[in-house]
């Protein structure tokens, strides 16, 4: 009687095993294939594509600056993102709901119109431009599309209310008593912060580093809108060798290596968690 | 001032050490701390006032095209609504009604999935488990070549096409929204007490009805967080409509994000508004119907 519960993910899984391992082992295959030009590809497979990837400016250039970005994007989201999930999850008013359900909102609406309002916020005449020449910190607009700063800016638009989410529910699960103790203690309020809220947190600050490291190598829709073609990430290469080129087989090898750094990245997180579930700092 | 009178009536009555200790050191910073929290919420709710905003306004100049929005708008006008391109609006049609089939078929595959992971037992269900979320973990530019290659083989063997067809993005789109229903139901049936089956079984209820009239309802909250979140992701991707859609025949995001490399004007900023607004009612559904907790519980999961 009791196995019959297992029958249920026949057809589920023939879905996701056709759609996952059907494509993943195409993709995989094409990108063993020298492009030839013209959507045509060489008949005998070899690393000649990964071979190329890794040796050719252009293409170690874009991996390189990808990782770059993301790591300056996930750097920005955990310094900037830390205290609001702190001050959110200490918060006893009927205002964090408000403000939970503000994140969920910005989450809702698709990456493209975030970035058009990014690009109203940004342009030269713009609010932000007009604060900062009127405040001296510029000597000339500051231009979101076209250039890295712009990129990192919408990647972490993208993903800072993700990151929120997640050292949210973290800080959530740390009894405030723990910093009042100190506190009666006589601990000054940096020493608490050091000593008692930073080493808690920590499993949700690691995971959310990693977490938001990994949306941002992937991230492809801010990428393109705000690299204007001339800053261009992994995503957005992927998609260009695709489309414009037609190059399958260097398409699906740059997918593969950005596939690759995602599951390392995933492993990564998986093992931080585990660890620190281990030593019960998580609840599991 | 409501926290000075707080921290007051705190002194005079409790432990006036520790009050006093509170207001050396918490006051000014939770006053940082309001401050902090509120320019961070001004940083991501200002793109999205800015385009509802933008899309009232009435044009200065029709000279250049990205500073035709003013904000604040000087002029309220309903201009730009009504000269909303047709293309827009289809492509907005196509995307509710794609959104709504793909988050009903992700339920269908989703909860019988989630129900034969939690409770079934057999060999090699944490690599089964691993399959079906894997969705998640691949990027989606990936997912969308990934699909595309496969539909051009499977073109080639069978004969039949899907590349830039609606049913070949709405597989696509099914692929990534799937992963979310089975977390976010099988979240639910975790902490599921097993004893109000036993009890309607044990009352002489066939195991279907007890199936439809007991679990059924317990794990609807779950289904309903699924469903919202696989509504939500095939409502808001790029990349893979990019790969799997036809070009005259694509999804909202997909026509915007080309509206914006071609010929932006703020008509633009009025059907993204009228998306603005849709997102506001499913934040408001999500919020009556699972409730905030529980839907952002499931999303952990």
């Amino acid at each position: 009687m009791k196995a019959r519960w297992g029958l249920l993910l026949i057809v589920p899984l023939c879905f996701s095993a056709i759609l996952l391992l059907g494509s993943q082992a195409i993709f995989l295959k094409a990108s063993l294939f020298a492009d030839l030009g013209f959507g045509k590809t060489a008949s005998v497979p070899d690393l000649s594509n990964y071979a190329l990837i890794l040796t050719d400016r252009y293409y170690a250039g874009t991996l390189w600056l990808t990782t770059y970005i993301s790591l300056i994007v996930a750097g920005c989201c955990v310094v900037f993102g830390f205290p609001v999930a702190n001050i959110l999850a200490r918060m006893r008013s009927h205002w964090v709901g408000l403000l939970l359900s503000m994140i969920v909102l910005t989450s809702f609406v698709t990456t493209v119109i975030q970035i058009v309002g990014l690009m109203i916020i940004f342009r030269a005449d713009g609010p932000v431009n007009q604060v900062l020449l009127g405040l001296g910190l510029a000597d000339r607009p500051f231009s979101l599309i076209g250039t890295v700063a712009g990129v990192v800016v919408g990647l972490v638009y993208a993903s800072f209310g993700f990151a929120v989410m997640l050292m949210y529910s973290v800080a959530k699960t740390i009894p405030p008593s723990l910093e009042e103790a100190a506190a009666v203690h006589g601990a000054s309020p940096l020493r608490i912060f050091t000593r008692v809220v930073l080493p808690l947190s920590l499993p949700g600050v690691v995971v959310g580093f990693l977490t938001v490291f990994n949306l941002s190598m992937g991230a492809f829709t801010s990428a393109a809108l705000l690299g204007g073609g001339r800053v261009i990430t992994l995503p957005v290469l992927i998609q260009r060798t695709m489309l414009i080129d037609v190059k399958y087989g260097m398409a699906g090898a740059l997918a593969a290596v950005l596939l690759a750094f995602v599951v390392i990245l995933n492993l990564m997180s998986a093992a931080v968690l585990n660890r620190f579930r281990a030593a019960r700092m998580v609840a599991s | 001032m409501t926290t000075d009178v707080q921290v007051d009536v705190d002194a005079a009555t409790q432990q006036p050490i520790a009050a006093a200790r509170r207001r050396r050191t918490i006051k000014p910073r939770s006053l940082l701390s309001i401050a902090y929290v509120t320019l961070v919420f001004v940083f991501l709710l200002a793109p999205l006032v800015v385009v509802i905003g933008g899309s009232f306004s009435a044009p200065e100049n029709d000279a250049v095209v990205m500073s035709y929005v003013q904000f604040p708008p000087k002029q309220l006008t309903l201009k730009w609504y009504r000269e909303i391109p047709p293309a827009q609006l289809r492509s907005l049609g196509l995307s509710v009604a794609l959104a709504l089939s793909v988050a009903l078929a992700a339920c269908i595959l989703g909860v019988p999935a989630a129900l034969g992971l939690v409770r079934g037992r057999f060999p090699g269900k944490s690599l089964i488990a691993a399959t079906l979320r894997a969705p998640l973990q691949i990027p989606h530019v990936v997912s969308g070549i990934a699909l595309l290659q496969l539909y051009y083989a499977f073109a080639e063997l069978a004969g039949i096409n899907l590349q830039a067809t609606l049913a070949g993005l709405f597989l696509g789109h099914l692929f990534l929204a799937t992963p979310f229903v089975i977390g976010s139901v099988a979240a639910v049936l975790v902490r599921f007490n097993r004893r109000f089956e036993e009890v309607a079984l044990s009352l002489g209820a066939s195991r279907w009805r007890t199936l439809w009239r007991v679990t059924l309802p317990v794990i609807m909250p779950g289904i309903f967080a699924g469903a919202l979140y696989a509504f939500i992701v095939s409502f808001v991707d790029v990349p893979v409509a990019m790969f799997l859609a036809a070009s005259d025949r694509t999804t909202y995001p997909v026509e915007l994000f080309y509206a914006m490399e071609q010929d932006f004007n703020p008509s633009s900023l009025a059907s993204a508004s009228l998306t603005a607004l849709l997102a506001l009612a499913l934040v408001v559904i999500a919020q009556r119907l699972v409730g905030l907790d529980n839907f952002l519980k499931a999303k952990s999961k």
